[in-house]
């Protein structure tokens, strides 16, 4: 599949941000400690094991809960008004602009590349026991999936039905979700590239690595 | 009864039946709900009941401190679990009972469910008082090994016992309500089904142990309703029938009583099998000072064998067709309820009345009515909701968390449940014939994503009422 790369690293050059809404992930007390224009930074170390900035504490059944920022960017929007105040799930607490890196103007650019097995529900989603177990074996994309291979395990309504897939032949190149997540109907869930195009997606990449600045 | 505030913590229709027993009983109540339910009835008509806040969002009905949480921010002072999530759940109970601002869990005590909650203390119990009870595994396995060894015996006994086809169950220890539950017919594919629910009860449970027992084909499913109160009173509404399940064993059609002799001819004495296991089942309350309303599942096969199949610590889906058919002297008047009977125990309050004051009257049915594709083994379905509208009949109640005057989409989270129907009739033939007029009065219209139509199970339960409790 041929793609027009300039005009998508031009679109994403005139607005390179995303707008993150940071919701309370549960009910409690919250106490602000970000403050408004500050940077955040993602989870970081070798193993992702230090915690990003701190944005705020949700203080539920006497445990403070540190929730802290899963991304860089600069915070805006903080809800004073509920300083201190009981708030329940979902609260709308405080956003953050966050600027995309380079491996994620590669992701988003690669779904216009690969071959995407979308999810046909809203639900949540677990890649097969020995796919997974494939691709913590294998650093390279490896899996090949033919049409009526299992791909997928979607637990909706309490229920696991094994999804076949249904596509262009090719290797898994992208998992587009971890397993267990709530994913929204149609969302990516596998970017698939049929072996003749592996020397064309990882042009692109190259491409993207070399012209997009950070 | 002192100034009471119960929390609901469940969803869809049990919550609105438990906030009408609430408001029967004169107590205020609170509900809870997640993002995907925010346009449920049980949101809005909490919402609609008046002044002050009766609704909280709450990030999971499975997450104990959102429950404890907005208790105390509500000043809630008993927490109503319904059933499912948190109702036979011990640990909730105790710690709802033992936190410093302790709260009253609507149910049996936590000792009680812990004892009984468990199917495989409730089969040891149960075995200690000579009530029969299913052969195979009494505790959890976690080996293969262990496991296939104990399904080669239960092969092995049943072709002894000269069974034909012999098979056994392989089931979620920590499961419960049908879910987690598959048939093995050879030894030779014990493994990879014993595998996929060990894999399946890990992920939806945390538990991957497994019990295994024999499978029993040909047997109806018979319940027996109690409420006991915490002064040592120790009743019985009757017995059910739950034989007709989807093939997930989700029930789909009951019938209170559980047995009725005079539309099918049995082999076997029923009215002596539902004395006898109402029996059992009694005495298995009173061994363990069962204190609230309660079900005693049975199994009983065609030549009249009962097998205790579990207990379940709660209220039960079905518990308005028992109560639909009970009547208590002197009461005539007030419709039993026996949730409202549950709350009333669980706040201390005697129930007032001893088995001789209850009398059975007529047949009832309850409707089990899904979004389910039962040509495609009971699938769920998914979509959007655009008409919903039942018949009104005296003798016919509905109860549904689906909005009738606006689109509803069905949440991909939980079950496609849309409404339960509970039909009364003087007799099994007037009960039968009047779920039918019902049924077929009945109109749901919506469609899914790809605009094709929705599919329920209204024509499958109206096709089934043929085979209400005969074998």
């Amino acid at each position: 599949m041929d793609i027009n790369l300039n005009d998508l690293l031009r679109h994403y050059r005139s607005n390179p941000y995303e707008e993150h809404e940071i919701r309370a992930p549960h009910t409690g007390v919250v106490k602000f400690r970000a403050e408004e224009g500050q940077q955040t930074f993602g989870p970081s170390g070798k193993w992702l094991h230090k915690p990003g900035t701190l944005l705020f504490l949700l203080e539920r059944e006497n445990n403070p809960k540190r929730i802290t920022a899963s991304f860089n960017g600069e915070v805006a929007g903080i809800r004073h008004e509920l300083e201190g105040c009981f708030v329940e799930a979902g609260t709308l607490l405080l956003t953050i602009r966050h600027r995309l890196s380079k491996e994620e103007i590669i992701d988003r650019i690669l779904t216009e590349v690969l071959s995407i097995f979308p999810a046909p529900q809203r639900a949540r989603y677990y890649l097969p026991p020995e796919t997974a177990s494939q691709m913590d074996k294998k650093a390279e994309p490896s899996i090949f999936l033919k049409p009526g291979d299992d791909a997928i395990i979607m637990s909706l309504m309490k229920r696991d039905t094994m999804l076949k897939y249904e596509g262009t032949p090719g290797i898994i190149y992208k998992v587009y979700f971890h397993s267990g997540d709530m994913v929204e109907r149609d969302a990516p869930l596998l970017g698939i590239c049929p072996p003749d195009n592996l020397k064309y997606v990882q042009k692109v990449i190259q491409r993207i690595k070399n012209e997009w600045e950070e | 009864m002192k100034k009471e505030k119960i929390l609901i913590a469940n969803r869809g229709e049990i919550a609105i039946r438990i906030m009408m027993a609430c408001e029967d009983l004169g107590c205020d109540y609170i509900v809870v709900y997640t993002h995907e339910d925010r346009e449920s009835l049980h949101v809005r008509r909490a919402r609609e009941k008046g002044p002050g806040k009766r609704t909280y969002r709450i990030a999971s009905y499975k997450d104990p401190n959102e429950i404890f949480a907005v208790a105390d921010q509500a000043g809630a002072t008993a927490i109503h679990p319904g059933y499912g999530f948190f109702s036979e759940n011990f640990r909730f109970a105790r710690r709802a009972t033992m936190r410093t601002r302790p709260i009253t869990f609507i149910g049996p005590r936590w000792e009680v469910i812990r004892d009984l909650g468990s199917k495989i203390n409730t089969k040891k119990v149960a075995k200690s008082l000579g009530i029969p009870v299913i052969p195979g595994s009494d505790s959890p396995i976690y080996s293969e090994i262990e496991a296939e060894a104990l399904a080669e015996e239960l092969f092995l006994q049943q072709r002894e016992q000269g069974i034909r086809a012999p098979s056994v169950l392989v089931k979620a220890s920590a499961g419960g309500g049908g879910m987690g539950i598959e048939e093995v017919q050879h030894l030779d594919t014990f493994r990879r089904v014993y595998r996929r629910i060990q894999n399946y009860a890990k992920r939806q449970f945390g538990d991957e142990g497994v019990l295994i027992e024999q499978c029993l084909r040909d047997y109806q499913h018979i319940e027996v309703q109690l409420l006991c109160d915490r002064h040592g009173t120790v009743t019985h509404f009757g017995t059910r029938n739950c034989t007709i399940q989807s093939t997930g064993r989700q029930k789909r059609v009951e019938v209170a009583p559980g047995f009725d002799p005079e539309v099918w001819d049995y082999s076997f004495d029923s009215l002596r099998v539902l004395k006898d296991i109402t029996g059992h089942s009694v005495n298995l309350a009173r061994e363990v000072g069962y204190d609230s309303a309660g079900t005693w599942e049975w199994v009983v096969t065609r030549d009249g064998r009962p097998y205790l199949l579990e207990v379940n610590t709660r209220i039960q889906v079905e518990n308005e067709i028992s109560a639909c058919i009970s009547r208590i002297r002197g009461r005539e008047d007030t419709p039993v309820n026996l949730i409202r009977e549950q709350i009333r125990t669980a706040l201390g309050e005697k129930l007032g009345f001893t088995q001789k004051d209850i009398y059975f009257e007529g047949t009832s049915i309850e409707l089990r009515i899904v979004a389910e594709d039962v040509k495609r083994g009971f699938a769920p379905w998914c979509g959007t909701i655009t008409r919903f509208e039942f018949p009104q009949r005296p003798w016919a109640r509905l109860y549904s968390h689906v909005p009738a005057d606006k689109p509803y989409n069905i949440p991909t989270e939980y079950d496609p449940n849309l409404a339960l129907a509970i039909i009364w009739g003087k007799d099994t033939g007037e009960a039968v014939e009047r779920a039918g007029e019902f049924l077929l009065g009945s109109n749901i219209e919506g469609h899914n994503a790809k605009g094709e139509p929705v599919i329920t199970n209204l024509a499958y339960l109206y096709d089934r009422l043929d085979d209400v409790l005969r074998f």
